[in-house]
């Protein structure tokens, strides 16, 4: 049995379901904090810690070292590496099935996702919980997943294990140049793809056309119609729909267009309140800096009602302050509080303003203390600082803040 | 008004990339000159401040001419 794992284009890796087996039972380190770009790396250690029923903390590639310090109070990551021998040895790729569906309860993935505070916050979730919106079916058997997300985030978990619990190959679609990623989809006759709409507005207008995709997914971000419209010729046999899913709670709902249905099956794990979303706290991972009121989580994401009986919503917007770059969350108080700390910087404010290719950006004004700072400059303090997407692209130096702090500047 | 070539190389100079002088108008701001999605909001952010158009407003294009077609430049 040679069946493909992952095709990996951008690293010219090819890795079978046999591979990955071998190198899940020869591995003698056990890595309890990864940070990568590999995506094998990344995916063979998930693997390993659910065999061998250790924590895995997922850190950004990107973030800098002293993010990092400030989250997990080191940046010697090899410090927590340790032996590990004689684990358990997987037969094929059913026993490692096996295996990893049955990990005990006390296992967890951690993910980081922006806070309402200035640092990011800590989320970790079981098994049970990550995978709870995985279809394991003979229907999924002849899948082939495109995948389009960054693998230390949630939506990439996810479709990580649902390929793998569906025995799937996996095709590494993230940040490859058009042609490529074409090529890369009617190569490998790629039926499913979920992506952020910033991936699929970056895709089009295109001339190629992809038959084989049967099922196109939208998450992480507001659903856009008008880029939906716009795959219809390239994506010819596809369906669309649109995944509401957070770090905190994992995948929640699947919408028919862009609506949302509540019905019996789900209606007593939502509730909007004042149009905004609530999640029953049954859903959510672990995490202290999670706020949870009365058993209810509010998410933070306003609806419109559209229909009763049963309730159908679309989402509106972002009720607080977050920014949504490209299906990444950035906290402008966190981007505020690290202008600030550049010597010369007397005061700023972050806002967002909407943006054709990411949604929304991140600007800011910023006000100088007697002294002169390039732009330039203050970007190269910030690159050592911020993970990129959270670097403000429109800087302007103003006098004072009082006059321009509206809140969120919209055009 | 600044050139679309020189807003363009603003942006790979804010981003720590080498600048470019040989950007013409069949240049493909994602496979010859490497811009990914944060440049090209960034792009779309200095462009909408110069000339006072979001030319991506009506879906994205991807090469200068595109671009200077959008803005009505002559060449």
């Amino acid at each position: 049995m040679n069946k493909v794992f992952l095709i990996d284009r951008l690293s010219e890796l090819r890795i079978t379901y046999d591979r990955l087996i071998l190198d899940l039972n020869e591995a003698k380190t056990y890595k309890k904090y990864i940070k990568t770009d590999s995506y094998y790396e990344i995916l063979l250690n998930i693997l390993l810690t659910l065999i061998i029923e250790k924590e895995i903390i997922l850190l950004d590639d990107d973030f800098s070292e002293e993010e990092i310090i400030a989250l997990i109070g080191s940046a010697n990551l090899k410090s927590f590496t340790e032996d590990i021998r004689d684990h358990l040895q997987i037969k094929n790729l059913d026993h490692l099935i096996d295996v990893i569906s049955h990990v005990s309860n006390d296992w967890k993935i951690t993910l980081f996702t922006s806070g309402t505070t200035g640092a990011p916050k800590k989320v970790s979730h079981s098994f049970k919980n990550i995978t709870r919106f995985v279809k394991i079916s003979e229907k999924q058997s002849n899948s082939i997943w495109g995948f389009a997300y960054n693998p230390t985030h949630i939506a990439g978990i996810q479709v990580f294990l649902q390929a793998l619990l569906n025995k799937n190959p996996i095709v590494r679609l993230f940040n490859l140049n058009s042609d490529l990623l074409f090529n890369e989809i009617i190569d490998h006759k790629v039926s499913h793809i979920s992506a952020t709409p910033t991936f699929y507005r970056l895709m089009v207008p295109t001339k190629y056309i992809c038959p084989s995709v049967l099922r196109i997914t939208f998450g992480g971000e507001r659903f856009d119609v008008s880029t939906l419209n716009h795959l219809k010729s390239s994506f010819p046999n596809a369906k669309m729909n649109n995944i509401y899913a957070s770090t905190e709670a994992g995948s929640l709902l699947v919408s028919d267009g862009d609506l949302f249905t509540l019905n019996s099956t789900n209606e007593r794990l939502f509730k909007i309140f004042e149009n905004e979303l609530y999640i029953c706290q049954d859903f959510l991972g672990f995490s202290d800096e999670i706020m949870v009121k009365n058993g209810w989580y509010a998410t933070g994401d306003l609806v419109e009602i559209v229909e009763n009986n049963p309730i159908r919503f679309r989402f509106v917007s972002r009720k607080n302050e977050m920014i949504n770059v490209g299906g990444y969350k950035v906290n402008p108080a966190e981007v505020e509080e690290t202008i600030r700390s550049i010597t010369g910087v007397k005061d700023v404010v972050v806002f967002s303003k909407l943006n054709s290719v990411l949604g929304s950006t991140v600007c800011c004004y910023i006000v100088l203390d007697r002294v002169s700072l390039s732009e330039k400059f203050i970007r190269s303090e910030l690159q050592k600082k911020l993970q990129e997407y959270k670097i403000p692209r429109l800087m302007k130096f103003v006098d004072s803040i009082e006059m321009t702090r509206t809140g969120k500047v919209k055009r | 008004m600044k050139t679309i070539q020189e807003i363009i190389n603003e942006v790979l100079d804010n981003r720590g990339k080498p600048k470019l002088n040989n950007i013409n108008s069949d240049s493909h701001l994602r496979d010859d000159i490497g811009f990914d999605s944060l440049d090209l909001a960034e792009l779309t952010v200095r462009i909408e401040a110069e000339y006072d158009k979001d030319v991506f407003e009506d879906g994205l294009v991807f090469t200068v001419k595109e671009i200077e077609q959008k803005l009505n430049i002559n060449e």
